[in-house]
């Protein structure tokens, strides 16, 4: 996937190095690749999320060893070695600016939030709808909740996850909800 | 349609050969259950039952299907509606019976409809545990309560069929992310009783 870097234009590639950095900063909850890749794709460039994503994982590797080991620009740009001929000479511009301007600023910091196994919740969208008229019930009015979920997985990748629930469904979610709160609160 | 067409009269009468009232009960209830496509194998089963052509038992349980659906779509509830989709001669007994039959079942097939309707995915399933992270290679000690969420979601059943696709998304909340999904959720059950109370 990492010849596919040279598809994205440097205006993304900067904005995906900026979002990998603020990940890793812990000032968001991940990169949000499906939003950017349809941007990207939106303007002319044939690449698919999947490679999108590795290459999101791939700066998100190189950024956070570089972090580790109190990388200056000039030593991470040695890191990329051999690959540095490899790759399009405004990605390594971006990387190295990038770098310069908030690299010093990742502190590996001592957080609880790093150990992250699972996806990580981010947001809820709801709506509640109500089923008018299908096509085999002409007089539905069957009401049920549809709700969004945004989760980080555990590389930082942003996805949604929608489903529907019937009336006692939602009504069953809440109360576990407010079970595991509860629980939280005294644990 | 607004009443039954004369071809499917015709093979609706062909229950009179049934063994039981029970038969056509069983039958009723496989013909409303069964998509379209699958009509082709419950005729065969249902017309060795009934010894009939393979031609008439197709007819019979493709009316069977129509009529059972129509009352489902239109919401026909009282005796007097179902009863008048049929013509005038139509043999007496055999009206009634099925009527009595669809009325029987009509809330459960109505239930059937609304489970079966096209939707997103839906939630079959959630589990859920409270954790405390009391440390890890980057902290040695700490106590951070923090609770995991297990969702099973279901794919489309209209789309898998009879096998159908059980997705299971596993979340890890903290307590803040935890507080905003209950505002949310609440914000939800408020609608529903400003809703339920119009």
């Amino acid at each position: 996937a990492a010849d596919k870097i040279h598809l994205i234009p440097q205006d993304f590639f900067a904005e995906l190095c900026e979002q990998v950095i603020q990940h890793l900063n812990h000032k968001i909850p991940g990169v949000n690749t499906a939003e950017l890749c349809q941007r990207i794709q939106t303007s002319g460039v044939e690449i698919n999320i999947g490679d999108l994503a590795k290459i999101a994982n791939i700066l998100s590797f190189l950024f956070s060893t570089a972090a580790r080991n109190n990388l200056s620009t000039e030593e991470l740009v040695t890191t990329l070695g051999s690959a540095v001929s490899t790759l399009p000479k405004h990605a390594v511009q971006v990387i190295r600016h990038v770098w310069t301007e908030q690299g010093k600023a990742i502190a590996v910091s001592e957080d609880a939030r790093n150990i992250a196994t699972v996806g990580q919740f981010v947001d809820m969208k709801w709506k509640l709808g109500v089923a008018m008229s299908s096509d085999t019930c002409r007089s539905l009015k069957y009401p049920y909740v549809t709700v969004t979920l945004t989760v980080a997985d555990p590389s930082g990748q942003i996805t949604d996850k929608s489903f529907e629930m019937t009336i006692p469904q939602f009504k069953n979610f809440f109360r576990q909800f407010k079970e595991m709160a509860s629980v939280l609160e005294t644990v | 349609m607004a009443a039954l067409r004369d071809g499917e009269v015709a093979a609706l009468q062909i229950l009179l050969k049934a063994p039981s009232k029970d038969a056509v009960r069983q039958l009723c209830q496989e013909c409303f259950s069964s998509p379209p496509a699958a009509l082709g194998p419950l005729a065969q089963r249902a017309g060795s039952g009934l010894a009939v052509s393979a031609e008439e038992a197709e007819q019979l349980v493709s009316a069977l299907h129509n009529l059972t659906r129509h009352v489902v779509y239109r919401g026909l509830t009282r005796a007097e509606d179902i009863l008048c989709l049929f013509p005038e001669n139509f043999h007496q007994n055999l009206k009634n019976l099925l009527t009595k039959i669809i009325l029987e079942n009509i809330s459960a097939w109505r239930n059937e409809a609304q489970a079966s309707q096209i939707s997103l995915p839906r939630l079959v399933d959630m589990d859920w545990r409270v954790d405390i992270k009391t440390s890890s290679d980057s902290i040695v000690r700490m106590a951070v309560p923090t609770c995991l969420l297990q969702l099973k979601i279901q794919e489309d059943a209209a789309l898998c069929g009879n096998n159908p696709v059980v997705s299971a998304l596993t979340v890890e909340l903290s307590k803040e992310t935890l507080d905003t999904m209950l505002e949310g959720l609440g914000r939800i059950r408020d609608q529903l009783s400003a809703v339920a109370n119009k």
